[in-house]
Parts: structure tokens; sequence; C-alpha cells
């Protein structure tokens, strides 16, 4: 045979690179399978599926999208192959119609038919069934299997306040078993038996409930049928309109779409092709939404009247605290008014709370929760990068080689990022993490670094440490594109690691060989919480995490870069927006004078000259008698800021206390003015997540009674106050913010599309995934040399109090649980619980259920404790969700010392039995 | 097949082997209990539902195991040879119904009674008499059967001794990877599992792709009912088979292996234990054999009862500690394989040659057989010749040869030899004469040769029944991932046990698509590869068969 010339003519690049579905000829792609070819080309349609899904890698099982194939190579024979796992080749032709084929799927659909109820009639997704429709599709008309073994008796699941199953309609695609292991990393599905009789099982063959589910609804949206479904019936078909919006639930931002009729939200799914969250998202975005229909929503304004509240027109509510802010701002200033946005109202609706406190009210005393909980990140990451945001995009996990995890429990916290970084550990991508306690995310690491709460900066140190002394450094980076390095180099290097390693309570060892795997990563990114923010040095270990990136050369390229997880759904928006005490829209200093001047012009007032009042110096002023009047949008201050009986004392002390919410809260049983406000489902605007990202929010249904927007509300007040401002509406303000924050410059209502765009928006509207490529922001990237001292907290306290309390989150619940406390989450996470190791529990007589007092130097609370190896010996672990427990009554004054973030991280606490329950009894 | 399981379970590897942790409790418990599956979960980072799930799957591990005492053996051969009730009666004097479990297939073929107790296996007339009273754990009833080769023997010759084996890897060690593969590919030897895939092209597939460490793993799950030539191999000339599997680490530059050997051979996995640990004293296998710089260790791994994981992708599932359901390919374990790792899957026979051909070269053994099949074959005959045994014969022999010089004929009736397992054809009688031994005589004329056992369907065993036996084996053993095997094979089986029954009829029509459905939909060999022989009993059973069909 003669061997073929290696010239390729131009009919040979074609035959290379095509292959003919039902004669046609198209263009193959490398690595696509036949499915992926035939759907790229003709549309989804064409080849039913069954066990396939968009957010699962392809498994074979259905069979039903069999096709008949034939190859030049073999005489065109035609062989019947499985579209779904099969690859394209050049040269392939593929049938998906032949009599065969159309044979074969319909002898399949007849043989799950006989294991199937036909009761489709009275079936939940009856017109929305996967298996309906390939039976229609494939035309079966009987059954004509006598009656045989079926599955028709297996019990119905109603265990669990969502989760359903009922596995008489399981056709065992697997789809829930593969959503719980490939999306979610759970492993809480599974299969029993073998053959015929294999079955889908909860964890030991429980039920949804007693297994380890954490109610993500993945396992729904992947059941072709209703076998798996949720008490939501988000799979029915009513004919309803579907509302694409953003979570308002945490940073990640998921995309929502929302089935809604009659003004009533009926369910909650992911859309797949979502880029934030590709049809995954977790049990709040999903299924915790009916707080919007608790009867507990606020429905009027209300004006308090001795020790009640009185229902009273918009107009008089409106004219009550007109009259109060003048005669205050008359007799005290301006400064003697201060506002606290919130990070849950929309990018348009901070831009203008703090439009009216700067240019109506006139002073700089605004602030957002952002203070308690990233503020250190902004100016950590000003400081050394130029800009106080994430350097990259979530997606860079499918990039990287090694992820970074400081002070952070994404999988409960930030379920979807958590689930993504899970996935990739599971796999093998290393994994450090740097927490005091054994999260989720530490039993997948690679190297777990459990350190003493509030050592972070000394750990960094140990870290960089290493990354210097075993020759790490990526120099070319710190030559071209850093500045500081000579002092940063000689203050690592003379730190002394034996005292440091005392002070973390980890080995030198572990931490070198942790900065081995980092530092040689070709790509390593790390992501942080406010495991690292809310410490009295909190803004410098951000900025060793800066530093770290920056020596290694992890900045500017895909799969690198500093990551903050940032709590809030828009807290990073809020920010942005200019909701802190020095920085206004689009962080553009207040005390600079062109900076003045530029803001005096656009807005048509005089502005402020000095930088105003954080949160924590604004109870400060109250409590001195300085500040007079307060506004507070959405933040239950009381329950969520550290040392309450303080800011109860604050709060008492003011003139005026607005309180814009959508419940009663903590705060609002002090407030003067109660404003019903909107949620998130009952408005328009643009959230901006962890990853930069700016994402519309739509309207799904009316505010309950006379409930406005944020936004309207302060549109209306400054109109009351006498700023001309236009009548609210999303898409003007966006415009108006467009032309004062330079990195929204392109950021267009309309054009922003189903998966928003990520900040900086050029004029053309291109958006940026990766930060810092060329050059920083601040033009070299400064690095920062730390030394680690001891928090006042601790030298202070530790000795009358030994132990160490650090908070948290857990999945179920948000934030003060305002929302969340109002769905059937409760009925998941019924109260905050103490979290002690069992070494501990012994010495103390304490037990599982126990009630236990917990005793700080500011206070005491009540709590049950479960015994947890999560915690180490003489450390507590908590959470703040719950009012009746109140907790932050205990944590502490301590600031960090720049961003004047509280350390709710390091509480110096004791603890005594109460009680023991009858649960530990029993 | 979960790649998170395969990877997290892949952190433990072979050392802390989930799977074997798994068979160890079943062992204690009779099967894996929720608790035990709770904690195992944890120490893997599992979920508790794979974990249980995976301890539900196989016969010796799952619940319904638990209280079993005795097993008796529901193979073909034991089912053809009618042998197995007066085995059940002889139990029931011992044992209650719920005690006496079903085992398939011990490779006692040749002489069938054959059961299980107490982790060993007994048949034929010594134990029979055995079980008037119970057999004691001093009772080893070893079997002993012919062996006979025709013309070159490689696999029957006399097994290597330590001296010889030490020779044969001083040498190995000095000679490069690339030229042992080229070697092998000048040999032609195609995998004698069933499916004849050329060994060579595996070899260099596996040293080419990325990852480290690299896995030969054999497969010794022979579980075709009728077939025990590996178990023959294993249990008689076991340092062919390490020695070949060390060669093909070479070829392959993998460093670990594992044999997977079926639970119902409790007599091999001593022997290969055995054999494993006599060559790692020697330095034959570990670390640095014989200072070369050259690692290669071997661990035998006790499977709990399942004939999918004879496939090679349910097997690989299988020591991982996963479901061993059949996953799709690409990748192929060469590229992923066990742990995610590049993988050569061989069995026994096929690898067993490789020593022969490292000695003798490719060229002496292309030499033999035909041009597609080169070497020798073995083949198992059941207990309806006259010489039941193992016998090696040129790729090509004639049939007849095999039946009739080597088997001696057989001593009744028999109407159709089942070759190659259940999923090989249904040769009747009067075919011998059509076929010679080899891969493409048996395909051209619409049989299999597969793994080459015989078993003999005498006159007297109703066709209708012996193809109800064959879906009842594949609903039984098959892994419930695909539409067309997990549900076509019970609908297959129930119509054949309604036509037994009150003058049922089974529709022709349906029962071709059925058989069209699972040909052609299946996801692996097993629903795929059934309907031959049945198809094979619709084509020269007609006559017989017509009276159950409409």
């Amino acid at each position: 045979m003669k061997t073929t010339t290696t010239t390729h003519s131009p009919q040979q690049t074609a035959a290379t690179h095509t292959a003919w579905i039902n004669g046609q000829p198209f263009e193959i792609q490398p690595g696509e399978t036949i499915l992926d070819f035939v759907r790229r080309h003709k549309g989804a349609q064409l080849i039913p599926t069954l066990c396939d899904a968009p957010n699962l890698e392809p498994f074979g099982s259905c069979r039903v999208c069999s096709v008949e194939v034939g190859k030049s190579g073999n005489g065109m024979q035609l062989k019947t192959v499985a579209s779904c796992h099969t690859p394209v080749e050049a040269g392939m032709t593929i049938f998906t119609e032949s009599e065969k084929v159309q044979k074969l799927r319909r002898n399949i659909v007849e043989l799950i038919l006989t294991d199937h109820p036909l009761d489709c009639l009275t079936c939940e997704v009856n017109g929305n069934c996967e298996l309906q429709d390939v039976a229609a599709r494939v035309g079966i008309r009987s059954v004509r299997y006598p009656q045989g073994q079926t599955h028709s008796q297996c019990e119905k699941d109603t265990s669990h306040p969502y989760m359903r199953a009922d596995l008489s309609k399981c056709i065992m695609c697997y789809r829930c078993v593969r959503a719980c292991d490939e999306v979610q990393g759970q492993f809480v599905l599974g299969v029993k038996g073998r053959g015929f009789d294999s079955t889908i099982i909860m964890g030991l063959d429980s039920n949804f409930l007693e297994s380890d589910c954490v109610s993500c609804g993945a396992c729904v949206q992947a059941c072709p049928t209703s076998a798996i479904h949720d008490v939501y019936q988000s799979k029915a078909w009513l004919g309803q309109d579907k509302v694409r919006t953003t979570c308002t639930y945490c940073g990640v931002g998921c995309q929502l779409e929302v089935q809604v009729k009659e003004n009533e939200i009926l369910s909650i799914t992911a859309p797949y092709d979502a880029e934030v969250n590709q049809g995954h998202t977790c049990l709040k975005g999903r299924y915790a939404f009916t707080f919007y229909k608790h009867p507990d929503r606020l429905k009027y304004p209300l004006i308090r009247r001795g020790d009640t509240f009185e229902r009273v027109s918009w107009e008089e509510a409106y004219d009550y605290i007109a009259d109060k802010l003048l005669s205050i701002r008359e007799q005290y200033g301006p400064d003697a008014i201060a506002g606290i946005s919130s990070a849950r109202t929309t990018n348009e609706e901070n831009y203008l709370m703090q439009k009216m406190i700067r240019a109506v009210i006139g002073t700089n005393n605004i602030d957002g929760c952002a203070r308690v909980c990233h503020s250190p990140t902004a100016i950590g990451m000003q400081r050394t990068f130029g800009t106080g945001a994430a350097t990259n995009s979530i997606d860079d996990l499918n990039y990287t080689e090694c992820i970074l995890v400081i002070g952070a429990n994404p999988t409960a916290a930030h379920p979807v990022t958590g689930a993504k970084i899970k996935q990739k550990a599971m796999k093998g991508t290393p994994l450090i993490v740097v927490d005091p306690r054994r999260t989720e995310l530490a039993k997948y690491a690679t190297h777990h670094l459990q350190l003493r709460p509030g050592t972070n900066v000394a750990l960094l140190d140990m870290m960089l440490y290493y990354i210097i002394s075993e020759g790490l450094v990526d120099e070319d980076f710190v030559r071209s594109r850093t500045e500081g390095w000579e002092a940063f180099r000689d203050g690592i290097l003379s730190l002394d690691i034996e005292a440091l390693e005392r002070v973390t309570g980890v080995s030198r060892e572990e931490v070198r060989v942790a900065a081995r795997t980092y530092g040689s990563a070709r790509a390593a990114m790390s992501f942080h919480g406010l495991g690292v923010t809310e410490h009295y040095q909190g803004t410098y270990a951000v900025m060793q995490i800066a530093d770290l990136a920056m020596i290694t050369g992890n900045v500017g390229r895909r799969g690198t870069g500093v990551n903050p997880l940032r709590g809030q759904n828009n807290v990073q928006g809020m920010a942005d927006m200019g909701v802190q005490p020095y920085q206004g829209a689009g962080y553009l200093p207040v005390e600079v004078p062109e900076v003045i001047h530029q803001f005096e012009r656009f807005y048509g007032r005089p502005m402020p000259k000095k930088s105003g009042y954080t949160i924590p110096k604004m109870y400060d002023a109250a409590l001195a008698g300085k500040l007079k009047a307060m506004w507070i949008t959405g933040e239950d201050v009381v329950q969520s800021d550290p040392n309450s009986e303080r800011v109860i004392a604050a709060l008492k002390k003011l003139d005026l206390l607005v309180v814009q919410e959508i419940f009663p809260t903590e705060t609002s049983k002090l407030a003067h003015v109660i404003l019903p406000a909107a949620a998130f489902l009952e408005k328009e605007g643009t959230f901006t997540n962890g990853e930069r990202r700016i994402q519309r929010v739509q309207k799904v249904v009316d505010p309950p009674g006379e409930a406005k927007p944020d936004g309207q509300i302060y549109v209306e007040m400054m109109n009351r106050l006498g700023y001309p401002q236009p009548s609210y509406s999303a898409k003007g303000v966006l415009e108006e913010i467009s032309q004062i924050v330079p990195f929204f410059a392109g950021v267009k209502w309309d054009e922003l599309g189903p998966n928003g765009k990520q900040w900086p928006v050029k004029p053309d509207g291109t958006d940026t995934k990766v930060l810092h490529q060329e050059s920083f922001k601040r033009g070299k990237g400064q690095l920062v040399f730390t030394n680690f001292i001891e928090t006042k907290e601790i030298a202070v306290h530790h000795h009358d109090y030994p132990f160490i309390l650090t908070t948290n989150r857990n999945l179920e619940h948000y934030n003060a649980g305002t929302m969340t406390r109002r769905t059937p989450n409760r009925e998941l996470a019924r109260e905050d619980v103490l979290l002690i190791n069992p070494v501990d529990a012994a010495t103390h007589g304490i037990r599982t259920g126990d009630l236990v007092e917990l005793e700080s130097p500011r206070g005491k609370v009540y709590i049950h404790a479960r015994l947890s190896d999560e915690v180490q010996p003489g450390i507590l672990s908590t959470t703040f969700h719950f009012p009746e427990i109140l907790l932050n009554r205990i944590t502490s004054d301590v600031h960090d010392e720049i961003a004047d973030c509280p350390e709710y991280k390091v509480v110096a606490v004791r603890i005594r039995k109460i009680a023991t329950t009858e649960v530990a009894q029993a | 097949m979960s790649k998170n399981i395969t990877s997290l379970s892949g952190r433990k590897g072979l050392e802390e082997n989930l799977f074997e942790k798994i068979g160890q409790i079943a062992e204690s418990e009779g099967y894996l209990t929720k608790s035990a599956a709770h904690q195992l979960a944890q120490d893997y980072l599992l979920g508790d539902a794979p974990v249980y799930g995976a301890g539900t799957f196989y016969d010796f591990t799952r619940p319904e195991n638990k209280g079993k005492k005795v097993f008796v053996c529901n193979g073909s051969a034991c089912l053809c040879a009618g042998t197995q009730d007066v085995v059940r009666q002889k139990l029931l004097h011992h044992f209650t119904p719920e005690e006496i479990g079903q085992i398939t297939c011990l490779g006692r073929c040749h002489e069938n009674y054959a059961y299980h107790y107490q982790g060993h296996n007994y048949s034929g007339q010594v134990g029979l008499h055995l079980l008037d009273e119970l057999p004691q754990p001093q009772d080893r009833a070893i079997d002993t059967y012919a062996v006979a080769a025709l013309g070159q023997a490689i696999l029957t010759t006399a097994d290597y001794t330590l001296d010889r084996a030490r020779a044969l890897v001083q040498k190995l060690i000095t000679i490069p990877a690339q030229r042992l593969r080229d070697e092998l590919q000048v040999a032609r030897l195609r995998g004698r599992g069933g499916a004849g895939f050329p060994i060579g092209i595996k070899l260099e597939a596996c040293a080419q792709a990325e990852g480290d460490p690299k896995f030969v793993v054999c497969n010794a799950d022979e579980g075709d009912p009728g077939s025990y030539s590996d178990r023959y191999l294993l249990e008689h000339r076991p340092y062919k088979l390490l020695l070949g599997m060390m060669i093909a680490a070479r070829a392959a530059g993998a460093s670990r292996g594992v044999v997977y050997i079926r639970y119902e051979y409790p007599e091999s996995v001593e022997t290969i234990q055995q054999a494993i640990s006599t060559m790692e004293k020697a330095g034959l296998l570990g670390s640095d054999i014989l200072g070369s710089g050259f690692h290669f260790s071997i661990k035998p791994i006790k499977a709990r009862g399942s004939y999918i994981c004879g496939e090679e992708t349910a097997l690989l599932a299988s020591i991982e500690g996963q479901r061993p359901e059949v996953r799709v390919r690409p990748p192929y374990p060469v590229q992923y394989g066990l742990f995610g790792k590049p993988t050569v899957v061989n069995n026994v026979e096929t690898l067993a040659n490789l020593p022969w051909i490292f000695e003798h070269g490719g060229t002496a053994f292309a030499a033999i057989g035909t041009d597609k099949s080169s070497g020798t074959k073995l083949l198992s005959v059941d207990s309806a010749f006259r010489r039941p045994g193992v016998y090696e014969v040129p790729m090509g022999t004639p049939l007849r040869t095999l039946v009739d010089e080597l088997g001696q004929g057989f001593r009744k009736k028999i109407k159709a030899l089942h070759i190659g397992g259940p999923l090989g054809g249904l040769v009747p009688t009067t075919m011998i004469d059509k076929l010679t031994i080899d891969f493409e005589s048996f395909a051209k004329n619409g049989f299999l040769l597969g793994h080459a056992s015989v078993v003999s369907i005498p006159e007297s065993h109703p066709m209708i029944a012996y193809i109800e036996h064959l879906f009842a084996f594949t609903a039984h053993e098959s892994c419930g991932k695909c539409f067309p095997c997990r549900i076509g094979s019970v609908r297959g089986k129930e119509l054949l046990e309604k036509a037994q029954k009150n003058g049922y009829k089974i529709d022709r029509e349906l029962f071709e698509d059925l058989l069209m459905t699972l040909k052609e939909g299946s996801l692996c060999a097993l629903g795929g590869g059934m309907p031959l022989p049945v198809y094979n009993a619709l084509q020269y059973f007609e006559d017989e068969l017509a009276a159950y069909f409409r």
C-alpha cells in the first residue's frame, strides 16, 4: 500500500473536520460527543434523551439517545451507538431517525413503561415530564408485556420540610445520584441492590431528613419525572410566568428562575445557562423564599407613640422624619445625622441612600454592614493592589492548580462556590484550609492548618517565611510588578518561627509543606472570608494574603488571585456605590478637593469635606450625645453588631431612629419610625456579586400592603427634603451611576443580559474577568510586612475567661435570620448551638443538649451545647442567627485597627453547665 | 461510576482498600452493616449511600446474605448435569432452607455436585459423600481433572520454578520497555477474556498515557458458568500469571499490580497469595527488584460475588469500593483506569502467555495458531464429556478434535454445546464439524469463541428452560445501570417462565423486539451478548421452541 501524501487538499481538510447528520455535512469540534455535535447543529430536540442532563457527565444508561453511525473506514457498515458518550469522528455518518433507531427507542421506552405507573393525568409533572415527552416522541401506543415485577409498592418519603420522593415513578436514570455527587458533592443519594431490584436510597437507606441531605434540591431539578420532587412542586406545569432574578442570600449571586402565578410565587429553580451557578443553587436560594408572604411582614409605615407603634400614612411618616431631620440638622449640624445602608438592597438603592445622606443631608456619616464584615478586605486590597474587590472569577477554579481557603466556610455560607471548591478538592486539586474549625472543606483538604483563633497574621507570616526561605519567590514578578520587596523580605526573614509556631499552635513543618504546595503551583488562588477580616489585625492579614499572591506571581492570570468571599448578596455593590464614610460612589476619596468638586458638580449641592463615622463610631458618638439621628435600612444591628447592650444603649439615646425594613427586628423595636420596604422579589435593580458581576434583579410579585422599594422611599424622601431627584426607576438610577462611577461606565440596564457583567465595564460594554493583568490599579503592588500582635481580648481577659469563642454561620440561616427564620429552614435548624470539643465537655460534665451559660466580660447568654470535634479543646463555636439567644450580647469591643471591623471571631468566655436536658438524659 | 469516589478512594488506594474493608466486614457480620458502612463513609470522606449501596450489590456482602451457611452452585454445567437437587436434599438434613444460598459456578463443571461451605469448595462424588456428615476444615477436596495439550503447549507446560522465575526477571530488567512492547505487537496476542483485543495496543497506550502510578490489573473474575481454565492457571500455573503481569507492567510502565480473583475460587486466592509472598521473599516483587530500580508489587483482591465484575470498568469500580457498574468508554482504562490512573486490564490466560512470548519471541508465538488468532487457546469441557478437563490447542484446531480426541466424546446424548459462557453461542452438535477453535471461525458462523468454556446441553434438557436460565442469569447479574439489560432481562425471564406454564404463548414479534433491544441497546456485553445464544436456539431449535410462541 502506498503512503498518502501529507499535504491536505481542501477536500481532505473538509473530510478531517466533517461528519454527516442524516446526509447533511457539518463541522465537528474536537472532543465533542455525537449528541453534542447533533445538538449544536440541529438543536436539542432531534435526539431524545433521558439520563442526560446539562450539568452532568455522560452516563449512557437510558440508551434512548441511540443513533446509527457508519464510518468511512469500515465500508459504511452501520452500528448502533449511544450518542451521549460516543465521540464524533471525522467522516462519520449519523442517522438519528433510521427505522432501526426509532424501533430501538420505542422498545426501550416500552420497557420503562412496564415499570412505571401510568397515572400521568394526576401526576404533578403532567405536561412537564421528560419521560412523557420521550414516550410521546417515540410513539408508544401500547405496552405489550404481560404484568410482571414492578416498583409500584415503593413507600413515599415525606420526612423533609422540602424534599419529597416517590420512587414508584423512578426510572433509575441516576440523575439524582449524579447531581448529588457531581454537582453538590454530598453523596446523600445512592443505589441499593442490583439489576432490576436496584432502587435509589437516601443515606443508609433511610430518608431525606435522616440523611446528610443539605436540601440543595439539585436532585429534584435533575429528576426527569417526579420520583424526586419538592413541596413546591417546582416541576409542575401550570403555564406559569417565569421571572429570572438574582438571589438575595449571599455574595455568590445565583441566578434564579421564579415561577409565579397571580402574584404568588410557586417555586424557584436554577437556570442551567447561569454563568454563576450553572443550574445549581442552595436551599436558601431554592426553597427559603416564603418569607415574602409571612404574616410578620411590615406593610405600613409606623410611628412610635409611647410604647406602641401606630400605623400612619406615608405622607405623615415622611413629614415626621423630615421635620426631625431638618430640626436636628439646624440645631446640631448635619454630622449629628447618620445612615446605615443595606447590603441586601440593590446598587441603585445603596447609591441613592448615600447620595441622600451626603448631598441632601450634608454629611459623610454613611456606612454599611461591610464595616462589620469585609471592610478590612476593601482597605487591605486597596492598599496593596489598588482595588478592594476579588481579583478573579469563580470560574477560575477551572484553571487553578492550588486552592487556599482562609477563614471561610463556603459550603455553609457560599454554598454554590463551596460545592465547586469541594468538587475540585475531591478530584485532587490541592486544597489548603487555614481555619480554627474542621470545616467541611478542611476534611477534604490536603493541608488543614488548624490555628488558634486570632493568629492569622502569625500563620501567614510563617507561610511567607517558607515561600521565601524555600526559594519559591517569583522574582520576575516581584521585580517588575511590586514595590517594598527588600524591607518586606528582611522583615519576614527576621521572624522568630519558633515563637510563631507557639502562637498559632500549628507546627512549622505543616506550614512549610503547605507553603510549598501553594508556592510551587503554576496557578494558585486564594479565597478568604470573615475569619480573616473580623479580627484585631484583620486588614493586615488581608495585606499578607495579597503579599502571598504577589511574591509567588499569583495575580493577573486565570486561576490565581485574591478572592474575598463577599458575605451578603450586594456587599460588593454597596461599597462600590459609596456606602463608606471615607469614599463616595466609585471609591472616590471624600476628602480630596478635586473629588469634592466633582461630586458637587454632579450632585449640584455642596458636599461635606471630612470623612464621616464608621458604624462603631456612630455608636460612640450617639453614646457621647453627638449623634442625634440615624436611618438604618435592612440591617438588624442590635442582633448582628457586637456587644448588643452597648448598641441598644446607643440607639436609645437618639432623638430619631428611622428603621426601614421588611420585618420587625430587634433594632426596629427601638425605632421612632418604621418604614416598610419591598423585598428582593418585589422590586428591580442590580446586585453585584463577589466576583464583581453586576446582575439584574427583577420584580416577581407586588410588595405587601403599602410597602415600597427602598429606592422609591429614598427618592421620595430626597424630594421631601428639597432635592429634585427624578422619580425612581432602576434603569434611570443605573444610568446616573454610570456617569459618576468610573468602572460602571459601560453598564446599561438593557445590556446586562441574563448573566450580567463583571466590572470594570468599559464604555463599549466589555467587562473584566481578571483584574491587574498588566499592572495594578495603584501601579505597582505594595508589599507590606506585618508582625503579629495578640488581641487585647485575649491579652486582657484570657486568664478569667479561658475559652475562645469564635462565631460563624450555618447553612440554613442567613445573617440575623430575619428572612430564613421565617421559612421552613427553621425546621432544619431551630436554634443557635454551642459546639464544644468532647474533651472540654467531659471536664465540665456537659453532654449534647445540655444548657450552658456562656459568659464574657460583656455579659451572658444561655445556649444548648453540642459535642463536636470540629473545634479543638479550648475553642468554642456558635452562630448568631436567633434573637432568642442574642449571642452578640457577649461579643467584644475590639475592632480591626484600620478598618474598624469588630472582632467577632475571638471572644474570651467561660462556660458553666446550667441544666441537663431531657434529651441528654434519655 | 463517580470520579469523586474514584479519587477519594484513591487517597487510600490499595493499601487501605475500601473494597477489601467492605468484604472483611461482610465476612465477620454476614453483610455490610449500616453502622460499618457509616464508619467507612466517614473514614473515606464519602457519603453513607454509596458505601452502603456498594455493600448491597454483591452476593456475599448484601443483607440477604446474612444467615446463609452453605451455597449450592447453580451454574449452567451443574444445571445441565442435573446434580444439584441431590446436593440440596442432602443439605436440608443439616440446614434450614433459609440457610442454604446459591452461588453461581464454582468452576467444578467437570464433576458437578458443587457447593461452597465455610470458605471451601466441594464437588463430585467425594463432595457429595462428605455431606453425609458435614465437611470438616481438614476435608479439603481439591479436585482433579484432565489437562492435556495438542501441538505446541504454552500454558499447560510446567510452571516456573523460583530459579527459572529469577532468571526471567533478571533478563526482564535489562530489556527496555519499548522493545518489550514491540515484541508483544509482533506476537499479535489477543485478549483471551472474550473480546479478543490485542494486548500490544493496550500496553502501548498505557505506556503513552500520562499519570502515576500506573496499574496492571489481572481480571481473575472468571465468571462464565462452565469455565474453569483460568482457575486451572491460577491454581496450577500461578508463576506464569505473576511473571506475565510483571512483563506487562514493565512494558506499560506500571508499578502496581492487582489480581482480582473471584470469591467463588477460594483455592485460587490462596495459591496466588502464596505465590506472591514467595516471589516477594525472593526479591522478585516489590521495590527496586534485583537492584534494577524497577518497582512492581502485586496485591491479590478477593471479589465478593458478582458476574459483572468481569467487565473491566465494573471490575475497576469494584476495587475502588464503588458499585461495580459498567461505565462508558472513552475514557478507556489505559487513560483513566484504577483510581483514575492509566491501567491495563487483562484476563489470566492472556497474561499467562507473556512469559513464553518473552522467552521465545513474538515471532515464535505468532507462528502458532492462525493468522488472525495467534497462539493457543485453553478450553474447559464439562462432565458430559468422557474426559472432562482443561485442554490447550493451537488456535485453528477443529472443534471436532477437541470433542472427540481430547474430550473423548460424550457420555450421554447432547444436543448443543454452549461455548464461550452465557454470552457465547449455542452450537448445535450438527455444527461441530464446521467450526475451528479461533475467533474468526466462530464469529463467521454466528457464534462466539469467548473464553472458550464448553457446557453440554443434554437432549433431555428443554431448550426453553435453558434460555430461561440464561435470562435468569442475566437478570441476576445485571448491574442495573442500562435500561435494556435491567428491565429487559427480567421481562425476558418472565415471558419464558410464563410460557412454560398454563399455555401462555409469547408474542414472537415482542420477543424479537426484546432481543433486538438488548443486543443493540445495552451498554456492555452482558445485555448486548445474551441474545446471541437465544438467537442460536431460535434458529437451530425452532421445532422444539415453536410451541411456546405465537
